[in-house]
């Protein structure tokens, strides 16, 4: 079984991730450039054996999925690193990737799990994925914004400078990927349950989410005077991405509607 | 207040205002009724819709006013008060679209609450008038910018006034008996010019948990201008006929493989095209935004 290789291809992977990140905070960025390619590079070709052995694209279930994520995330930093050279994004995308890896070798038994008919789609991944880029990259610029606002007490006007500029970098970087992830999943929609957009509570909130980091984007980049209302704007709307994520499933509003809970009518 | 420029405030009460209108509207008209939109009244509407804001474009110089429209100072209230209102949708459960509003104010039935209306009307309008600005003075810089307000507007604009011209219908087919009746949300009998036989239904299980894994009819499809089809329909697989998309859609849950009927769902959405061209303003916009972020910078509008 291909499975039975993925911790030596995990572990190779992961320790390149962490050599690269290293060499990023050390300013060394042709060492985090060639550790982090060579870490992306054995972990999609392991990828590909696993497509070319299962016969099928593995994308079916939840396990399958993380591997698509771990490998974007460590993606998603070394294109994030390569645009901004941030020092630390490497390590943040490493970190994230290491969980969901450790998720998938702890517990293995979900990649024989069952998929509804509902989500056996080419939308599925690429969906999912993008949504989780993009929530790794709202994150990160929420961080940031917490610092700014709790913690950044002997801040230089040049330190508060680059610090809006990496949060309105990484919200542009986020906001791109959440506009992927709604777009192919109105394409997907249109394909599963015949409209585009029905308004289901999910659609509902991911509208709210989008709509949210908009005030933002726009406020960010014209409203110079007001950087802790960008900064506190900035939690808002992580708090209704988690909403959009997670929280509506304890929405009584949403329980008894959603198509979300993936239940065949 | 009011005195130029305008600020964030102005921006904040021009859409209060409008919301303080709808509410208005919602207690005196009544909630919005969407069907009156149906072909042609929404090509018509959006003709003059598109026209109106050209219009108010063309008179921007002479009008503080529509100009004030286009700047983040105006955007960043109306989308704030969008995102209240969809906050509330999303908090209150949502009625059919058949059914009256659940509750006095009209809060559970949003999309025809005229407040939330007025106000994504009010965004589509920004929306419009930056687009126009930027087609007018391009810069390449402003393509990401200028390709997501040209989708947003056309996502918003044409999949709202072509909701009225979309057909859902469930059509229930048995076994070896060809069907051309479908049935609205009304359950309204419409006869179609597309007709389907089941000549079987599959529903296939996981070994492990008997969870569903597939269900699939395999028709045939006639059509009144002679088409005979062979073909399989599934879950996530639609086939399409003449402007029709055809979905599987239930079966006997009750027998469950043994099913002796299925039910499909037929959708028309003649304002389909329209959207995905939008969609994919959307997606240059997105992509060009990754690209190219753009900074921080004062007072440039749009």
């Amino acid at each position: 079984m291909i499975w039975d290789y993925f911790l030596f291809i995990a572990i190779i992977a992961i320790v390149l991730w962490i050599a690269g990140a290293v060499a990023a905070w050390k300013d060394k960025a042709l060492v985090a450039y060639t550790t982090t390619i060579a870490g992306i590079a054995i972990f999609l070709a392991y990828i590909i054996v696993m497509w070319a052995s299962l016969q099928r694209p593995p994308l079916r279930t939840m396990g399958e999925t993380r591997l698509w994520y771990s490998l974007f995330l460590a993606v998603a930093g070394i294109i994030v690193y390569g645009r901004w050279h941030y020092r630390w994004i490497l390590s943040l995308s490493t970190i994230m990737a290491v969980v969901f890896i450790t998720i998938n070798l702890l517990k293995p038994e979900i990649h024989s799990t069952t998929l509804m008919p509902a989500l056996q789609s080419p939308w599925f991944a690429p969906h999912v994925i993008s949504y989780m880029i993009a929530y790794a990259l709202m994150g990160a610029a929420t961080l940031i914004a917490i610092y700014q606002l709790f913690f950044a007490k002997k801040a230089t006007a040049a330190s508060i400078a680059t610090a809006e500029q990496s949060q309105v970098n990484l919200v542009c970087a986020g906001y791109t990927f959440l506009t992927l992830g709604i777009l192919m999943g109105a394409l997907w929609a249109k394909e599963a349950w015949g409209h585009y957009w029905s308004w289901d509570p999910k659609e509902t909130w991911a509208a709210v989410t989008w709509l949210a980091y908009l005030v933002y984007i726009h406020l960010a980049r014209y409203d110079t005077r007001h950087p802790k209302l960008a900064c506190w704007l900035l939690i808002v709307c992580f708090v209704l991405l988690q909403m959009c994520w997670w929280g509506i499933n304890y929405l009584p509003s949403a329980q008894a509607t959603s198509v979300h809970t993936y239940s065949m009518q | 207040m009011w005195k130029k420029p305008w600020s964030i405030k102005e921006g904040i009460t021009i859409g209060g205002g409008l919301v303080l209108v709808g509410v208005l509207l919602q207690f005196s008209v009544g909630a919005i009724n969407w069907n009156v939109f149906a072909w042609p009244a929404n090509v018509f509407v959006l003709i003059i819709y598109v026209l109106l804001l050209g219009l108010c474009y063309a008179l921007s110089d002479r009008v503080y006013a529509i100009r004030f429209l286009t700047t983040w100072q105006a955007a960043v209230p109306a989308l704030a008060i969008a995102v209240v209102l969809t906050v509330v949708m999303g908090c209150t459960q949502q009625v059919a679209a058949e059914s009256a509003p659940a509750d006095p104010l009209g809060l559970s039935k949003m999309l025809s609450f005229w407040p939330f209306v007025l106000i994504y009307l009010l965004l589509t309008a920004i929306v419009g008038l930056v687009a126009i600005k930027q087609v007018a003075h391009f810069k390449w810089r402003r393509l990401p910018s200028l390709a997501s307000h040209v989708g947003i507007f056309m996502v918003l604009v044409c999949g709202t006034l072509g909701s009225a011209d979309m057909q859902r219908l469930k059509m229930f087919c048995e076994y070896g008996r060809p069907e051309w009746r479908g049935l609205d949300s009304y359950d309204q009998v419409h006869n179609l010019d597309v007709a389907i036989q089941l000549d079987k239904f599959i529903m296939e299980q996981y070994k492990e948990d008997k969870m569903p894994k597939r269900f699939a009819s395999e028709v045939e499809i006639m059509t009144q201008d002679g088409k005979h089809i062979e073909t399989t329909i599934e879950v996530n697989k639609p086939y399409t006929v003449n402007g029709w998309k055809i979905y599987q859609y239930g079966y006997d849950q009750a027998m469950g493989p043994m099913s002796q009927y299925s039910v499909f769902e037929l959708v028309s959405d003649p304002w389909l095209p329209a959207v995905y061209v939008g969609i994919g303003f959307l997606f240059i916009g997105a992509v060009g935004m990754f690209v190219a972020p753009g900074s921080r910078r004062k007072e440039d509008a749009a």
